[in-house]
């Protein structure tokens, strides 16, 4: 009797669990067999790993329709429907995982820095460990090629291109004053402290299409999702005071910094070039508080900063020194969200709002403005698939610029404008290969002040040569509207917006710690404006038939790897550009483009002094300026321009840094350029004046302290 | 009768079955794991996880296997792909169990196989990550061996750069391998891995 049961369990187990075979063999793309890739039915224990000949052969006691999973590390996963009862020998091909490490990326026009980023070219910690930047961002990029020096001015000049013609954009939003105020001939810095950033992209050109009003450049800053820990930052230095609290809960976080900076005690000591009535003073802080949700990040970001001087230029136009006293507060704000929702949907969006007021005394004379500027941003983002993405987007730019004039017992002069500026833009991403990949999309905006409609493509592509080196290409139609100094002179004029189309072809070559990037472009600007006067001013004549081209070379090469302990990179830019804009007669030079630019940054660690030491070399050639006194236009050249300067980290326990920099080692003598007398003097001769740096060195003595309860943690970053 | 008989026993046997099946399919992996066929046995961890959606085991040995794998590559895109493998798996049982010591173990283990990858990049924002999860999962389970050894070791490893003194921390190790021989895994399939690597761990100490 038993044995019956036993039989007929067994009969029946057989038959409702009845088993279907399923066999084939696991291809790549190229039709090669794939060996290990796991073949299985989802929800199941049923499947396999492939044999070496890609085949796979596995029974299943499930029935009808079933989803077949394959996965294989290099691969995209596949999940297909199949009918067990009727699945031999098919043949499955696999897809190359487009997200690996070793896929292309388009990279043309773009320097990374970053943790994300398979292609950095610069490291997060480099910001603050580059001997000369002095913690400053821009100063930093200025050792990336496509950047000219500007001593003088501080800011980023990219590619030919004024240095106005570069966006800054914190978390996606813009920044509509990203610089400290400053005067002629005294260089300014960025705005942003270095440590709340994770991620820099600096664009040369070619760049999205979610980008806008921009000409030559873009800066995108991204605000760190999550400081690493709670902790206490203290800085004591030569020219001021820092200090910053981060604190950290369950799912958000905060993180607040203030800085005091005075130069008063350390112009005492060190000799300046420069008459100052009062040294520079700033009063600055930022915070950023972030909020995770299940599946999105909220960011709020404000920066505050008050600054002023007073100083006496020396000028041609008069007898006595020029006095200019100078007060300016900023205020800046950010609120972004970026979060995915649905299948595959990513939305990004946000709004600033920037506050700027100049006061400016020159001798009896005043100058005040105030700039209102927001921008409030939506982006959308859809992924079919790894190898699909369609973003788009809208952009909403609102500026207020007021300024009076007011000169000492005479009139009141009043300019400025208001301009509103609506985009949209849409752009796709696609993966044809792990090789090729496409990057298409265009922008279309809307100008009430200029009246104008603009549509402008933008298209790059990527392909890849051999592992580890790829080639990219990228066009791109680029507008912007023109300078303030000309703009808020709207009421006597109706200007239009500046234009240029870039041109680049990209070489990369990427291997452990090893870069390399070759950069050729042509640049096509047009619609410039120019005017008649010496200076800009509101009768004067304007017209926008001014024109230019830039073209060149820019190489980089990193190596962190051949010499243990050494990191170190050269940047060379070689460029030929040409315009015709402002009040230039015809085609010229401009006074900021030295044709060739030249970096070397290093940095040594020596683990028994507990120390890093760096050098940061740039050389620039000569730049033009121009001689009334000779007949042709902008012929003159300055020497070459070179500084050497050096950094020292010490640590003195892994909490306490001491740091020591110094710019222009080696003293030489720089000379930016010439200002020339407005006229000439008895015998018909114009009287010049170099332009100098404002000191000979700078010397600068820091010592930070990092108070937390994870004792490895350190603000050596934030050098 | 015979019909409820034959119900019952099909009930029964198709249940032991699948109870049967678990057992023989983790072990069977654990067998490929031991013989050094690592990627099969991710694979079979990764069928077993794709059944028993409700059990936090197979995905968290999918996890382990590739990340000690990684630990023994030279490879770097390699290591790239099996540390992403690691991550995705244990990021589905992450999503499920906030209150799992081990799970934060394991995170910590993947973060440091990075640090290993990339020291300068990466050292400087995991490390404190690592130091947050450690902490977390000693809130957790204090008592837990692996969580005890994995955050001394860390710190040990970090000793290099920090200099900070290894003698408290090799007394952790000691202390966690008195837990490891009165720790009760709750399963079969439970971790129980740590001895040895603390023994030999202590053994660098003196």
């Amino acid at each position: 009797m038993k044995s019956i049961f036993t039989l007929i369990i067994l009969l029946f187990t057989t038959t409702i669990f009845s088993q279907n075979s399923l066999s084939g063999t696991i291809v790549d793309e190229k039709g090669n067999p794939v060996t290990g890739a796991n073949v299985f039915i989802e929800g199941t224990y049923d499947g396999t790993s492939s044999t070496e000949n890609g085949e796979f052969n596995f029974t299943t006691t499930t029935s009808g329709k079933q989803i077949l999973v394959v996965s294989f590390l290099i691969f995209e996963t596949l999940k297909t429907v199949i009918d067990v009862t009727d699945f031999k020998n098919k043949t499955i091909k696999l897809r190359e995982n487009v997200t690996s490490l070793d896929a292309v990326v388009v990279t043309a026009g773009t320097l990374e820095a970053g943790d994300k980023s398979r292609v950095s070219v610069l490291k997060p910690l480099d910001i603050v460990t580059t001997a000369g930047s002095a913690g400053n961002i821009i100063a930093a990029l200025q050792t990336l090629p496509g950047t000219q020096s500007v001593g003088e001015d501080g800011r980023l000049f990219v590619r030919g291109g004024e240095a106005n013609e570069t966006q800054t954009f914190v978390d996606g939003i813009r920044v509509a004053q990203p610089y400290g105020a400053s005067t002629q001939n005294l260089p300014t810095r960025g705005r942003f402290s270095p440590f709340l950033f994770s991620g820099i992209s600096f664009s040369t050109g070619g760049y999205s299409a979610e980008y806008g009003e921009a000409l030559s450049s873009v800066l995108i800053l991204n605000t760190q999702d999550e400081p690493d820990q709670n902790k206490t930052d203290i800085a004591l230095m030569t020219v001021g005071l820092g200090i910053g609290n981060t604190q950290k809960w369950n799912k958000s976080s905060l993180s607040v910094n203030a800085n005091y900076i005075n130069l008063a005690p350390y112009q005492a000591v060190i000799p300046q070039n420069v008459d100052w009535n009062s040294p520079f003073q700033s009063l600055s802080g930022e915070s950023v508080y972030r909020y995770n949700f299940n599946t999105g990040i909220l960011k709020f970001y404000a920066a505050f900063d008050s600054s002023k001087f007073d100083i006496n230029q020396e000028n041609f136009n008069s007898l006595a020194k020029t006095r200019v006293n100078l007060n300016n507060t900023n205020f800046y704000m950010n609120t972004s969200y970026k979060g995915n929702f649905g299948n595959n949907w990513q939305l990004t969006s946000g709004l600033s709002y920037g506050n700027s007021q100049n006061k400016i005394g020159i001798d009896l004379n005043d100058v005040k403005n105030t700039e209102n500027a927001a921008h409030l941003k939506l982006k959308l983002k859809k992924s079919f698939s790894e190898r699909l993405k369609l973003s788009f987007g809208a952009d909403y730019f609102a500026t207020q610029f007021d300024e009076n004039y007011n000169e000492y017992l005479g009139t009141t002069n009043t300019s400025g404008y208001n301009s509103n500026i609506a985009a949209v833009y849409t752009e796709m991403d696609i993966f044809f290969s792990k090789k090729l990949a496409v990057k298409a999309g265009f922008r279309a905006s809307n100008n009430d002040l200029l009246k104008e409609n603009t549509l402008s493509p933008r298209i790059s592509l990527a392909y890849k040569i051999v592992k580890n080196s790829q080639f990219s290409l990228a066009y791109g139609d680029f507008t912007q509207t023109p300078n303030v100094d000309y703009i808020k002179y709207s009421k006597f004029h109706q200007f239009e917006s500046e234009k240029a189309s870039h041109y680049i072809l990209n070489f990369q070559y990427n291997k452990e710690g090893k870069t390399f990037r070759a950069e050729a472009y042509y640049k096509d600007y047009s619609n410039l404006v120019k005017y008649d006067t010496q200076i800009a001013q509101y009768n004067s004549v304007y017209n926008n038939n001014g024109l230019g081209y830039a073209k060149g070379l820019d190489l980089f090469w990193r190596d962190g790897k051949s010499i243990k302990n050494l990191e170190y990179w050269i940047s060379y830019s070689y460029i030929d550009t040409k315009r015709d804009y402002k009040n230039f007669p015809t085609q010229a030079t401009p006074n900021f483009v030295a044709n060739n630019n030249l970096s070397v940054v290093t940095k040594y660690w020596i683990s028994d002094w507990k120390s890093q030491i760096g050098f940061t070399n740039s050389y620039s050639s000569g730049r033009p300026y121009n001689n009334p006194n000779e007949v042709t236009f902008m012929n003159g050249k300055t020497k070459s321009y070179s500084n050497l300067s050096f950094n020292w980290a010490y640590l003195l326990t892994t909490q306490k840094i001491l740091y020591f920099s110094v710019s222009n080692i080696l003293g030489t003598q720089n000379v930016f350029g010439y200002d020339y007398a407005k006229n000439p003097d008895e015998t018909g001769y114009y009287n010049r004046k170099e332009i100098t740096p404002t000191a000979d060195r700078f010397f600068f003595v820091g010592f930070f302290w990092t108070i937390s309860q994870n004792k490895k943690d350190n603000q050596l970053k934030n050098l | 009768m015979a019909k409820i008989i034959i119900t019952i026993a099909l009930f029964i046997s198709s249940f032991l079955s699948a109870q049967g099946q678990y057992e023989q399919g983790m072990g069977k992996a654990f067998g490929l794991w031991k013989e050094g066929k690592n990627a099969e046995a991710s694979d079979l961890f990764e069928r077993i996880a794709s059944a028993e959606k409700l059990n936090w085991l197979p995905n968290y040995y999918v996890a382990l296997v590739n990340t000690t794998t990684a630990f023994g590559t030279k490879d770097k895109e390699k290591i790239n792909l099996l540390l992403t493998k690691a991550q995705n798996a244990l990021d589905v049982e992450m999503a499920k169990y906030q209150n799992n010591a081990e799970l934060y173990v394991m995170q910590a283990m993947i973060n440091t196989a990075w640090i290993v990858y990339d020291p300068m990049t990466n050292g400087m924002k995991l490390s404190p990550k690592n130091m947050e999860l450690y902490a977390k999962a000693e809130a957790i389970a204090p008592e837990n061996p692996r969580v005890v050894f994995s955050k001394a070791e860390f710190q040990i490893n970090g000793a290099k750069w920090t200099g900070i003194d290894t003698k408290p921390l090799c007394a952790q190790i000691e202390k966690a391998i008195g837990l490891f021989a009165t720790f009760k895994p709750e399963s079969a399939f439970s971790p129980k891995w740590g001895l040895d690597r603390a023994t030999e761990a202590l053994k660098n100490c003196k």
